[in-house]
């Protein structure tokens, strides 16, 4: 073992230089995962921050009833074994609200919340004078409002609103107030007031619905188990307990997009390191057949040999990870705070965890990498050393071009690679079923480039014994046993594949972030519109300067039965049993397809009204419940029965819901009758003041009508989408120069290959122009080879992705894979071009003799 | 000490089959020193490693010191090399990541060897190259790195030390300076030792020569040499028709 280790050492001493390349791949691989996850760890404290914001608590506790001794005994013993940090409690209800002067004849709808002063829990609540919230405003029957409360009711600041009996002194207008959640219709205007101030009301009393609500703030490892703990405790309650997670649905949905990506990346990044480690091991062991055979020649076993390699590649792994780690470190510090906004990364320094996580991922990938070309190690006969021409790679005794025989040991060593790989790519892309898919394209392409290779010397000798002198060497080159065919090839190959594939993605990506942020959806929606106040609505509405009005039919519906082939659900109690239809659902109807709408099965009505309820359901209840095309459904809409045939099922995206999303549409006709309202869709002008009087003339003329301005929550969205957006450039980036880098490198490398022969070439007379056209003819065929294989196979990874992983809708990039090809041509020539400088510089004999 | 029964030496070059060896039988007893010489391509380097274990035969055993190398796996040959055989080529071949001291020294810590720092300056010193231990091979000249190769090859005192044109890639002056340390360790070492060349003044310094043809034994001529070397057991030769 001693011998090992010195020997390791000794070898290291010498060769470093060498293998400086190595190195840089292990730093550069090690510095992307580690600062890459640094970033996605920043956009997810971000993201959770704006999620918490949303419910203002880490765990909410909410009940129907008011909370009785007996609950709140269970509950304090529950929590007694967590870290609750802060707990409030609040009570929000529907209820009417008038001015306090009475002259105004005018009362609307609103949604009350009773606070305790530890409110919010998270994030602020903003008032609209600008001094900051406390719970004194709210002392002694104060209220906070909503703006459209004000001109709803024609009132100002410190007038009175009666409400429950009591008469509130509006103190200030709230801007912004946390624990809202995104895309919750409001029935009225928010109005906030003491919680002690309610208890003592009347209004509690009087039936009607009343949600009380316990806040709570834990730590972040504390909030499943404290969940699971008072669902269990309190399940006979009628008590429900969620978190904010399950608020921040729509963030998360984009957040895991992107995290998805940036894991990707950072592991593309590994993977490209990991090419670039190989092709210099290759390299690296080519060299070193001679002193192998020696080593075995004075009595070194295999597995000696063996370690002394290994030992290297660790130590260079080991070290290679360490300076990843100073990059990573020095990348991260050196981003200005201005150019990521929002992406705070006071939080990162360099953990202990991210250290282990980045040595462990560099160290492991070296070894994986090197494991295939360090077993050649194996096959060296110490016999070569009587041979002459023993530091030729044909030495080797290994013919390109031909299988050779099948070693248990290598494929062994290849299969444990590969599952080896699947698992670090499912760790770093947070899926197994993804890092299945990334290693089997990766193994795919690579085959494929292999046959190519095979396919091309073999194609090729032939040509060997026509044409000019570079042209004929040009193609001995290719085809020369040991030759740096296949490395070029392969390396190149799949690190265009690579890089190719993650630019598609990002892409596609970025296509999906801007079609979002562009999307100039409706940002006011307009509830219980009344079926004779839909034209002069309209109306009042664009004169006031929105500039889109819609208006919706809604219904309240409840499925009563099903008469189908695969289900039959006869009558409500039976419909309950069925979690996906027991709930009330708004339905519509339409003569149309929305544009995030798609047929699956049976054919859309056309638009003539029938008087035969025809209906359109989503796709979920036929996977989920079974229903078909052709069954027939029972509704009960407001206490009328209505039998509907099932005529097509709908994908629906939901997340594109600019027009909002019906789980059933009708035909147009059988529902005309029935009592329904409508919901208008309205983009309001974006300037604020004319917002206001809009809803303010928009309330005056149709009292009934509520207004729910979606502008700061949608703002909100498009921030986050926008940093998202941001971030997925910017990995992007990373992830294409430090692939084009190693690239580069494993290129340049190849030239130690074939130095000797242009050396030899040269001595013989060969000018320099010679030397020169043979590596353009050698590179040239390689690189476009390499950029074909690895450009066709991009968007077939881009693809998979999409749909797979990323569930985005997929836009090839063909004219990308079409430049890659002359460009990775270009770029293979130009290295190779340039290593052989190097070459044409020096005195051949130099050369000869450090060979 | 060196025992090759009925070996043979065939290699596939593309569809050809050409012989090297053709049913060679040969003993060598211990402290022999085998001069092999014969034209280009007759076989001798391949007898050289086929006793060295660096090749095997295509039919017939090689024993070395009552052990069958064809019976042996690759490691166990390479210890049994480390612990008998020393090798001297034609291309010197030393490791070119190490200093010519670490050359001599690598031998030694494979086979554990004790004090091997010690020893790996004596025989450099030894050979002449006292001064140039901490150069690498590439700082040497051809004949400097030879004498490296010797103090290699004999680091382990092995019993055999075989030598494959030691000379061919050195002028004369130092081709003389290495064959005077062969002899020198023959007579002092008692080493059985087997050279391949084609120099006939060379072959002369030991004391039997065979002449290899075509794969076959020519002829074995025995030299006068010293009372102690004839009282040995003879060399014998020979290639059954």
């Amino acid at each position: 073992m001693n011998f090992v280790f010195r020997m390791a050492g000794r070898e290291m001493r010498a060769s470093w230089r060498r293998l400086v390349f190595f190195f840089i791949c292990v730093a550069i691989g090690v510095a992307a995962i580690v600062a890459l996850r640094s970033v996605v760890q920043n956009i997810r404290a971000t993201l959770v921050q704006e999620a918490k914001t949303l419910t203002a608590a880490d765990v909410i506790v909410q009940s129907d009833r008011p909370w009785d001794d007996g609950t709140r005994a269970i509950m304090d013993q529950s929590l007694a074994a967590f870290p609750v940090t802060a707990r409030t409690e609040s009570i929000e209800t529907m209820t009417m609200t008038a001015p306090a002067d009475e002259d105004k004849e005018i009362a609307t709808m609103i949604e009350l919340r009773a606070l305790q002063p530890a409110f919010p829990l998270y994030g602020d609540l903003v008032l609209e004078s600008g001094r900051p919230y406390s719970h004194h405003l709210l002392e002694n029957r104060g209220a906070l409002v909503r703006p459209e409360l004000l001109t709803r009711l024609g009132i100002q600041v410190g007038d009175g609103v009666a409400i429950g009996g009591q008469v509130y002194t509006v103190r200030d207008v709230i801007v912004k107030e946390p624990g809202q959640p995104l895309g919750v219709f409001r029935f009225g205007p928010r109005v906030l007031v003491d919680y002690d101030d309610l208890v003592r009301s009347e209004l509690l009393g009087v039936g009607g619905r009343v949600r009380y609500q316990v806040l709570l703030r834990t730590d972040e490892a504390s909030i499943d188990p404290l969940i699971g703990t008072l669902t269990e405790a309190l399940r006979r309650e009628y008590v429900s307990v969620r978190s904010y997670r399950e608020t921040g649905d729509q963030l998360g949905r984009r957040l895991g997009r992107a995290e998805d990506y940036l894991s990707l990346v950072g592991f593309v990044i590994v993977i490209l390191g990991g090419i670039g480690i190989w092709s210099v091991v290759g390299v690296f062991m080519r060299r070193k057949l001679k002193s192998i055979a020696i080593l075995k020649c004075v009595g070194a076993s295999t597995k000696q040999i063996f370690g002394v390699y290994l030992i290297q590649v660790v130590g260079l792994g080991l070290g290679g990870s360490v300076l990843g780690l100073g990059l990573a470190h020095l990348a991260v510090e050196s981003v200005p705070p201005g150019v990521v906004v929002g992406l705070s990364m006071e939080d990162y320094g360099v953990t202990w965890s991210a250290v282990l996580q980045g040595v462990g991922i560099g160290v492991l990938v070296s070894v994986l990498f090197s494991l295939i070309p360090l077993m050649e190690s194996r096959r060296i006969k110490p016999l070569l050393l009587l041979r002459q021409q023993m530091d030729r790679p044909a030495a080797s005794g290994k013919k390109t071009g031909r299988l050779g025989t099948i070693d248990v040991w290598e494929l062994a060593a290849a299969g444990a690679v590969l599952i080896a790989l699947i698992a670090l790519a499912s760790w770093q892309a947070g899926d197994f079923e993804v890092g299945l898919m990334v290693t089997t394209s990766f193994a795919v392409v690579a085959v494929v480039l292999h046959l190519t290779g095979m396919l091309l010397v073999r194609a090729i000798e032939p040509l060997g014994r026509k044409g000019s002198f570079p042209f004929r060497h040009a193609v001995l080159g290719l085809s020369r046993p040991g030759n740096q065919t296949r490395m070029i090839l392969l390396a190149v190959g799949l690190g265009t594949f690579f890089i190719l594939g993650t630019r598609g993605i990002e892409a596609n990506l970025l296509e999906q972030f801007r079609m979002e942020l562009e999307d100039d959806a409706p940002d006011m929606f307009l509830v219980d519109l009344q079926p004779d106040q839909v034209t002069p609505a309209e109306e009042r509405l664009m004169s006031l300067g929105a500039r889109e009005v819609r208006m919706v039919p809604v219904l309240r519906a409840r499925v009563t039965g099903v008469q189908g082939r695969d289900v039959t659900l006869q009558g409500y109690e039976e419909v309950r049993e069925e979690r996906r239809l027991r709930r009330e659902f708004t339905v519509t109807y339409r003569d149309h397809l929305e544009a995030n709408e798609r047929i699956l099965e049976g054919r859309f009505w056309d638009p003539t009204p029938s008087s035969e309820a025809e209906v359109s359901i989503e796709d979920d209840f036929q996977e989920d419940v079974g229903i078909q095309v052709g069954d027939m459904m029972r509704f009960d809409i407001l206490g009328r029965e209505v039998g509907a045939r099932v005529t097509s099922i709908r994908d629906v995206e939901w997340d594109d819901a600019r027009n909002g999303g019906f789980m059933f549409v009708f035909r147009p006709g059988a529902l005309a009758n029935a009592p329904h309202t409508f919901l208008g869709f309205v983009k309001a002008p974006l300037d604020s003041l004319a917002r206001a009087k809009l809803q303010r003339d928009i309330v005056a003329e149709f009292p009934n009508v509520s207004i729910v301005d979606l502008r700061d929550i949608l703002l909100t969205l498009h921030g986050v989408v926008e940093k998202l957006a941001l971030a997925v450039t910017l990995v992007g980036a990373i992830a294409l120069i430090s692939g084009v880098m190693i690239l580069v490198g494993s290129v340049a490398m190849t030239k130690f290959q074939r130095q000797y022969e242009a050396s030899i070439l040269r001595t013989l007379g060969a000018s320099g122009k010679t030397v020169r056209r043979m590596v353009l003819l050698e590179y040239g065929t390689l690189g476009a080879l390499a950029g074909t294989v690895g450009g066709l196979g991009a968007p077939l990874l881009t693809w998979v992705l999409c749909e797979h992983l990323f569930d985005v809708p997929w836009q090839p990039n063909l004219a990308w894979s079409l430049y890659a090809i002359p460009l990775t041509a270009l770029g293979v020539t130009i290295v190779g071009m340039a290593t052989t400088l190097d070459i044409l510089r020096n005195k051949p004999l130099a050369i000869l003799r450090a060979e | 000490m060196i025992e090759l029964k009925d070996v043979s030496k065939v290699v596939t070059s593309g569809s050809e089959q050409l012989t090297i060896l053709d049913t060679l039988n040969l003993n060598v007893p211990s402290g022999q020193f085998l001069s092999v010489v014969g034209p280009s391509g007759s076989g001798k380097s391949t007898l050289l490693g086929l006793i060295a274990g660096l090749d095997a035969p295509s039919a017939g055993s090689v024993i070395i010191d009552g052990e069958d190398l064809t019976a042996l796996d690759e490691d166990r040959l390479a210890r049994l090399r480390g612990d008998k055989i020393g090798f001297v080529f034609q291309f010197f071949h030393l490791i070119p990541s190490l200093t010519a001291y670490e050359n001599v020294l690598v031998p030694m810590e494979l086979a554990e060897a004790p004090r091997p720092a010690e020893k790996a300056h004596r025989l450099l010193d030894e050979v002449g190259l006292s001064d140039r231990k901490h150069h690498y091979p590439s700082q040497l000249s051809g004949g400097e790195q030879q004498r490296v190769a010797i103090a290699r090859a004999l680091a382990n005192d092995p019993a055999i030390l075989l030598a494959d044109e030691p000379t061919g890639n050195l002028d004369s002056a130092n081709g003389r300076h290495v064959i005077d340390l062969l002899v020198d360790v023959h007579r002092k070492r008692k080493t059985t030792i087997v050279l391949a060349t084609h120099d006939a003044a060379l072959a002369a310094r030991g004391n039997v020569i065979l002449t290899l043809r075509g794969g076959r034994v020519d002829s074995l001529r025995e030299i006068s040499g010293d009372k102690e070397t004839r009282a040995k057991p003879r060399v014998t030769a020979s290639s059954p028709s």
